[in-house]
């Protein structure tokens, strides 16, 4: 589970780190919708240009601020996680069909133990 | 190729959620600290069932003509230090020792040495009775001695069924690892559309050209999972001629207990895990089959084993009758019995889930 410190002079590096993988993956997802666009034909030739260039000057921009913020290892963690955190969203989804598969203590009680 | 031996301290036998707690490291604040094992979703913070007199169990084991506990000759230490004794009934036996609380602790190196004996006392059954029925971490069952006596008589039929089935077999894990990727051009030779999408790159101008390299990446990426499918599907196809069963894994552990957690190697693609379930007597052919895979330029493969088939294990308990309580035993891992953890308990253990193994033997095998 992800914490961030926010007391004392972690906090802004936390925060910074917060907001820059949201973008990161905002920026992400128009990318994607930029190739769907681009492949579906209902762009010109300028636009998917123009588009690109934009998406591609946000992208350095957030390279860069990750450099100065020096938080490049913070974002990957980051992103990281939130694939773990929906993987195991998933995964709980199943165990609730699935609840065998629970980790967790097991104690049994003796067959007819409580009359005895 | 022979499997590498599995050394006791692979031993993970929690779940793989507490896995992926630990995941973020025991530093990473109390969340990652709480044991692997508490699912406690009824209990608040702390609160544990109650047990008098209970019996941990570590595994089921054949005891050939053993019906006199004094007869069965094993002795070894357990978890916390706890004398482990066989108890048997008609040739079963069931490997103990005596308890009257969960394991549970905050301590996260603690709780590794307890799955570490865990699975050491199950290695040792192994090697004393043959293949065992190994438990998960942390089961118990309320009662004494004579109380596993009842517990086996009544799901005999289904225990020596199973422990026969298992008898000789083992489980083998096997993992593939590409040391050497693939770079982009040699990608770009086996995939029409990635040929097509550089050579619009080349002409693109730079706008259009980044949005292309976006394409190309994605592409490039479903080509590698192509492959890995591929390469996953035919070597399971080939095992399946040694093995009883083969199962794919998840290509990635969720976590690892292991010192070596979480220390992906960025140039290292997996390609695929698989565990399968075998003779002992089949155990060189599935090593030759792994020769010919590991022998193509690049790739590595890990074997280990032999585990106790904590994948194969079925589930048991889920049944209905068992509990004293009796009034929803077929229903019982229904959310409602798990509030009643603290007096009733839950009859949703395995002998052994996939969990189990999600991080068995090879989080720390290849040391």
């Amino acid at each position: 589970m992800t914490t961030i410190d926010i007391d004392g002079e972690e906090a802004a590096d936390g925060v910074m780190t917060l907001v820059v993988t949201v973008v990161e993956l905002l920026v992400d997802a128009l990318e994607r919708e930029a190739v769907r666009r681009m492949e579906s034909g209902a762009l010109t030739d300028e636009e998917i240009e123009r588009l690109g260039q934009q998406l591609a000057a946000i992208e350095e921009e957030i390279e860069q601020l990750k450099e100065d913020q020096e938080i490049e290892d913070g974002v990957e963690n980051l992103r990281g996680d939130l694939d773990g955190l929906v993987s195991d969203m998933i995964d709980r989804l199943d165990e609730e069909s699935a609840p065998g598969q629970r980790p967790g203590y097991s104690v049994f009680d003796e067959p007819g133990g409580d009359e005895r | 190729m022979s499997p590498e031996q599995n050394p006791s301290s692979n031993a993970h036998s929690s779940g793989s959620r507490s896995e992926s707690e630990s995941d973020s490291g025991p530093s990473d604040g109390e969340r990652s600290d709480s044991p692997p094992s508490r699912e406690n979703d009824g209990l608040s913070e702390g609160e544990q069932p109650e047990i008098d007199e209970g019996r941990y169990i570590y595994c089921l084991v054949s005891v050939p003509g053993g019906d006199d506990d004094s007869n069965v000759d094993f002795e070894t230490t357990g978890v916390e230090g706890e004398p482990v004794s066989v108890v048997t009934v008609d040739g079963i036996g069931a490997v103990v020792h005596e308890c009257d609380e969960i394991y549970d602790s905050a301590d996260f190196s603690r709780i590794r040495r307890w799955l570490v004996r865990h699975q050491s006392v199950v290695d040792d059954a192994g090697q004393a009775f043959g293949t065992p029925l190994p438990f998960q971490f942390d089961t118990i069952l309320r009662g004494d001695d004579d109380g596993v006596r009842e517990w086996i008589r009544s799901e005999f039929e289904t225990l020596e069924t199973v422990l026969d089935s298992l008898a000789d077999h083992w489980e083998y894990r096997v993992e593939v690892v590409r040391t050497d990727p693939i770079d982009d051009s040699t990608l770009a030779e086996l995939d029409d559309e990635l040929a097509s999408l550089r050579e619009r790159i080349d002409e693109a101008g730079d706008g259009a050209g980044f949005l292309l390299e976006k394409q190309y990446e994605s592409r490039a990426k479903e080509v590698r999972a192509n492959k890995r499918a591929v390469l996953a599907d035919d070597l399971r196809d080939r095992l399946s001629e040694h093995a009883r069963e083969v199962h794919e894994l998840e290509r990635t552990p969720t976590a690892t207990l292991g010192d070596d957690a979480g220390d992906g190697d960025d140039d290292k693609e997996t390609l695929c895990r698989l565990t399968l379930l075998a003779h002992e007597d089949e155990e060189s052919a599935v090593g030759s089959v792994l020769d010919d895979v590991a022998a193509e330029q690049g790739i590595e493969v890990r074997f280990t084993g032999p585990w106790p088939p904590y994948t194969f294990a079925p589930e048991l308990g889920d049944s209905s009758g068992r509990d004293s309580g009796g009034a929803s035993g077929g229903d019982a891992d229904a959310p409602a019995d798990r509030d009643g953890l603290g007096e009733r308990t839950v009859a949703e253990n395995s002998t052994g889930t996939e969990d189990n193994h999600t991080s068995n033997p090879h989080s720390t095998h290849d040391r």
